[in-house]
């Protein structure tokens, strides 16, 4: 038997491929989109992994340092170190800012961690794509790739130069933007300490002052002028626990006693993923079903004019005796190459066009599954208007009146 | 069935055809989880390694002498300025004696008084004297009355005390000016030791109160560079150790330095230890006070071990270790870790002999069973 | 195959309910036999069509009897199950215009009847090859039906309407596109054909360039037959 949808498919290459081109680019487009989400979603997932912390200690009615800003006194997470149940308890800036390096400036989530000079300390990129992690206690930087910095950039953050010495991969921030790691101290004096022109205002209105400028109190000027430059706070604790301890009665103990607010792994991801994410989420949902929808319209609206080119013919093969279910089959069989082209071609562009997204994008296994079977149900269903006006043809219109 | 008759567009569209399903395969292939994890190796090197600390410090001198009046006044001149050399006892700056001079000629007027009535008293006391021994000759014959010799005795020891009134009485307005004059020496302000104008804080004119400093004195060779050192991972830090110190203004260029002495108190704030390390010889120009340096303090080499990046040490489950791979197989081995140094390498005290092949940088998590695509460098770094 | 050629009496077809009904047909009779080609000529609106649809089992006539190739078809109601069958195995077409599939090639084209019926394809192209060589059209076997000339679509068109050697062919205007040279020669054609395969074939046409070789015609006028002597002694027939 011949199959007639390989015939007619053949007969029509090029429309078939033409179509199947631009339906590919856009479920290309489709899968880059359910990429990027997912990507998404990872980086938030690996940006609490990677912090190796069970729970995270920031100001009080705070939501945490990825949500919004938290300010606590770096000298608490001494009094959290010693509570039971607690391994490490580490202090850590965060602080999104431009970050300039030869020419170039790049917006960046500059992390300050403390340095315990073990292996497993909280927060530290687990894994590094090149270098060496930060040995020296200043003016070393460890940053992600997605900057474009690589090793020997000397990056500037307010007055300081930091030497990039380590590269890491896919650190980012909730916001999507590419992680520079300091020391605790640099990072809380990029992000706290004034800028020179304000330290000198203030310097000037200290010595205007007339207590202050009594002769012989020249030790409390200096005293006070490098008081007020410095800073001793942090953003948040990052707290780890002995294993088998329940992160919610130690958080309970250190919000009961410290008056702070804690959040523990689970809080965070709902944080992250349910408040920071779930925004894009929406977007994404409801632009997928928009091409979801342009596609199968897209599809229907071809396979619709295939089939009315061949009216005539179909009403032939009726009357010459082919059943209405062939008529049927060869049509949703043309609908089904053209999805099968369709996906094909976007499958590829959106694996190669996936590096050149400025957002993370991740391609699932599963989600090829599924949305090779999405297209296949939509073809299907799209097919449906054309195989009703394919059957609704009367053999009679053959013979002409 | 489709009969293939050597018809050319059907071979055109098979041959599409097929070109898109093996691009399609290789895709679906090659990327997303079912691809090869890229990573970097490299062999174990069986070799010593040298520790450095590193810290962040100011330049400081030991002696900076603070110059200054003893007693209030006026300052009248200044000799020198911010940057100028001084020599020990050189004349840095004056003080304005003021009415000093005038109250020295007061003073001297009135020693002058006090030693002219130190004579009258004496001449008195010589009258007296001479008189008694008149009256005294005079009473061994009778001639005189004994209460008459009396009287003049009295008036003899009247004129002694007076004498000796006198006398004290100008010792005292000497002394008076004696410390007159001492305050006038004092006015002139002499450098303590040989060195450099650190800072200058009058002018000539200001009114000054005792103790206020006029100018700061700096022994170089007492400069230092104040450091500081994180206390956790300061293992090691002592006197003597040698030291290099790379001042901020001057990057690139390394001095020679040695640590003189760790300070027994710590900053419990900044958890930091602080030592003072001393140039070996001092830069030319001198480096300001306050400048930040560098200052990397050299521990001791270690003996050869088998030494691995940093980068490479891992941690699967509670354990920490290195990615090691024997051919196509990939294995976790545990180690133990010795000294590191600051250029990102650390010796394996066990776990590894040297000659293996470690996993240094993984584009992702690896697994036992994952397969692996051994490159030069990671995607993204560049040369 | 031996049949009995083509039987109607008393066909009707009734359009419409009540007043609005329309009777295109109001009583034909026909008979052709075996072998036989008869033509069938009338003005537009006369029912003609409407015959050859009832003819061709497409609708459904409203009262009458047709028999074909032997087989009572239709008595009243229709007699024959499954008419796609029939329009299958049974009755061929030919159109005025090809109509061919454009996306299969000449013999695919004329094959496709026979693997519909379930013949196997080597036999069924085997059968289109044997009938286009028959037509003279053989030398485009390979061909796509828009490379050929009218002329040798339509002879294509005739090979598919006898390749599975049906009892009936009905022919709806064949000839309306080709110069007498070529009408002339598709009737001569159809006169072999149906006295080869013994075939009952009916001709509807107004080309006058082929009326006159008609043995037997039959004019429709208001929906009902009549049947004359065609311009005979013409060689073409063959045997009387």
């Amino acid at each position: 038997m011949i199959s007639l949808a390989g015939r007619d498919i053949l007969h029509a290459w090029g429309k078939f491929a033409f179509t199947g081109l631009g339906l590919g680019l856009l479920i290309g487009v489709t899968l880059v989109m359910a990429g990027v989400y997912r990507g998404m979603v990872q980086d938030g997932r690996a940006l609490l992994d990677n912090s190796g912390a069970d729970l995270w200690v920031v100001q009080q009615d705070t939501l945490g340092p990825y949500a919004e800003s938290s300010s606590v006194a770096d000298d608490l997470y001494r009094g959290i170190l010693g509570m039971p149940g607690v391994t490490h308890a580490a202090n850590v800036t965060y602080l999104t800012m431009q970050v300039r390096s030869g020419g170039r400036d790049v917006r960046a989530m500059v992390v300050g961690l403390a340095t315990t000079g073990r292996w497993d300390e909280p927060g530290w990129p687990t894994r590094l794509a090149a270098g060496r992690p930060i040995t020296r206690s200043h003016y070393e930087a460890i940053a992600d790739l997605a900057t474009g910095f690589q090793i020997g950039d000397v990056l500037s953050l307010r007055n300081n130069r930091y030497t990039v010495v380590g590269l890491t991969r896919r650190t980012v921030s909730s916001g999507g933007d590419p992680m520079v790691f300091l020391t605790l101290k640099d990072g809380q004096q990029a992000q706290f300490t004034k800028d020179n022109d304000a330290i000198r205002r203030s310097r000037e209105r200290n010595r205007e002052n007339p207590i202050l400028a009594a002769p012989g109190a020249k030790g409390a000027l200096a005293v006070l002028d490098a008081s007020q430059e410095s800073s001793r706070s942090v953003n948040a604790i990052l707290v780890r626990l002995a294993p088998g301890v329940p992160p919610e009665s130690v958080a309970e103990q250190i919000r009961a006693w410290k008056r702070l607010e804690v959040h523990t792994r689970v809080d965070m991801e709902s944080i992250l993923i349910g408040k920071l994410i779930a925004t894009s989420a929406r977007q994404i949902g409801l632009f997928l079903i928009i091409l979801a929808a342009v596609s199968a319209a897209i599809v229907a609206f071809i396979i619709h004019t295939l089939t009315m080119e061949k009216i005539r013919e179909i009403a032939v093969l009726k009357l010459i005796g082919t059943r209405d279910r062939t008529i049927a089959w060869m049509i949703v069989q043309q609908a089904l190459v053209l999805g099968a082209i369709g996906f094909a071609v976007g499958r590829i562009t959106a694996a190669y066009s996936a590096p050149l997204f400025p957002k993370f994008v991740l391609l699932t296994p599963m989600d090829s599954v599924l949305g090779f079977a999405s297209v296949m149900v939509i073809c299907l269903l799209a097919s449906g208007l054309a195989v009703r006006v394919a059957l609704r043809v009367d053999a009679a219109d053959a013979i002409g009146g | 069935m489709i009969v293939i008759r050597g018809n050319r567009r059907l071979q055109m569209v098979i041959a599409s055809c097929v070109a898109l399903t093996l691009l399609f395969a290789y895709v679906a292939l090659r990327s997303g989880p079912m691809a090869p994890v890229a990573v970097t190796v490299e062999t174990v090197p069986v070799r010593g390694i040298e520790p450095a600390l590193f810290g962040v410090g100011i330049v400081d001198a030991r002696t900076i002498a603070t110059l200054g009046p003893t007693a209030p006044g006026r300052l009248s001149k200044v000799h020198v300025d911010v940057g100028d050399s001084v020599r020990i006892g050189q004349v840095v700056a004056e003080m304005d004696p003021v009415d000093l001079a005038e109250r020295r000629r007061a003073q001297a007027a009135t020693l002058s008084r006090s030693e002219a009535l130190v004579v009258e008293a004496r001449t008195r006391r010589d009258h007296a004297r001479a008189q008694l021994a008149r009256y005294a000759a005079l009473g061994e014959s009778k001639l005189v009355s004994v209460e008459l010799l009396e009287l003049k005795r009295q008036e003899l020891a009247l004129a002694e005390a007076s004498a000796q009134v006198a006398h004290e009485d100008a010792a005292r307005v000497r002394a008076e000016l004696e410390a007159l004059d001492a305050r006038q020496a004092d006015l002139v302000l002499r450098s303590p030791v040989d060195g450099l104008v650190a800072e200058r804080h009058a002018q000539p004119g200001d009114a000054l109160v005792a103790g206020q400093a006029v100018l700061e004195i700096l022994d170089p060779g007492s400069l230092w560079v104040d450091t500081r050192f994180n206390q956790i991972g300061a293992d090691g830090l002592a006197a003597g150790r040698r030291a290099r110190i790379e001042l901020h203004s001057r990057s690139g260029i390394l001095h020679e330095a040695e640590v003189l002495r760790v300070d027994p108190l710590a900053d419990a704030v900044t958890e930091e230890l602080v030592a003072k390390v001393r140039f070996n010889t001092l830069p030319n120009p001198l480096p300001p006070i306050g400048e930040l340096a560098q200052v990397t303090v050299a521990l001791p080499a270690t003996g050869p071990r088998p030494t691995i990046p940093t980068a490479s040490i891992q941690r699967l489950g509670t354990a920490i270790g290195v990615w090691t791979v024997d051919n196509d197989d990939l294995a976790f081995v545990e180690i133990r870790t010795g000294e590191r140094d600051l250029d990102g390498h650390v010796q394996v005290l066990e776990g590894l002999q040297g000659g293996e092949t470690v996993v240094v940088y993984a584009e992702g998590a690896l697994v036992p069973e994952s397969r692996l695509r051994i490159v030069d460098r990671l995607p993204g770094v560049a040369k | 195959m031996a049949g009995q050629g083509i039987l109607i009496e008393g066909l009707r077809k009734r359009y419409g309910k009540g007043d609005a009904a329309v009777d295109a047909l109001k009583g034909v009779d026909m008979r052709v036999d075996p072998g036989e080609v008869v033509g069938l000529i009338g003005p537009s609106g006369s029912g003609k069509s409407t015959l050859l649809k009832c003819l061709g089992a497409v609708i459904e006539p409203t009262a009458g009897r047709m028999v074909l190739g032997g087989e009572v078809i239709f008595d009243g109601g229709w007699v024959a199950r499954d008419l796609r069958a029939l329009r299958r195995d049974r009755i061929g077409f030919v159109f005025q215009s090809p109509y061919l599939i454009p996306f299969l090639d000449v013999t695919d084209n004329v094959a496709l009847l026979p693997m519909l019926a379930g013949v196997p394809d080597a036999e069924a192209r085997r059968r289109a090859l044997d009938l286009l060589e028959a037509l003279d059209v053989s030398h485009r076997a390979t061909a796509m039906p828009s490379r050929l000339s009218g002329g040798e679509q339509q002879r294509v068109a005739i090979a598919r309407g006898l390749v599975n050697r049906p009892p009936v062919i009905l022919a709806d205007e064949p000839t309306a596109p080709l110069d007498s040279e070529r009408a002339l020669a598709v009737v001569r054609l159809l006169a072999d054909m149906a006295r080869k395969y013994e075939t009952a074939i009916i001709v509807v046409t107004h080309d006058d360039k082929i009326i006159p070789t008609f043995k037997r015609l039959y004019r429709i006028r208001d929906g009902v037959t009549y049947e004359e002597r065609g311009a005979a002694a013409d060689p073409l027939e063959g045997a009387p």
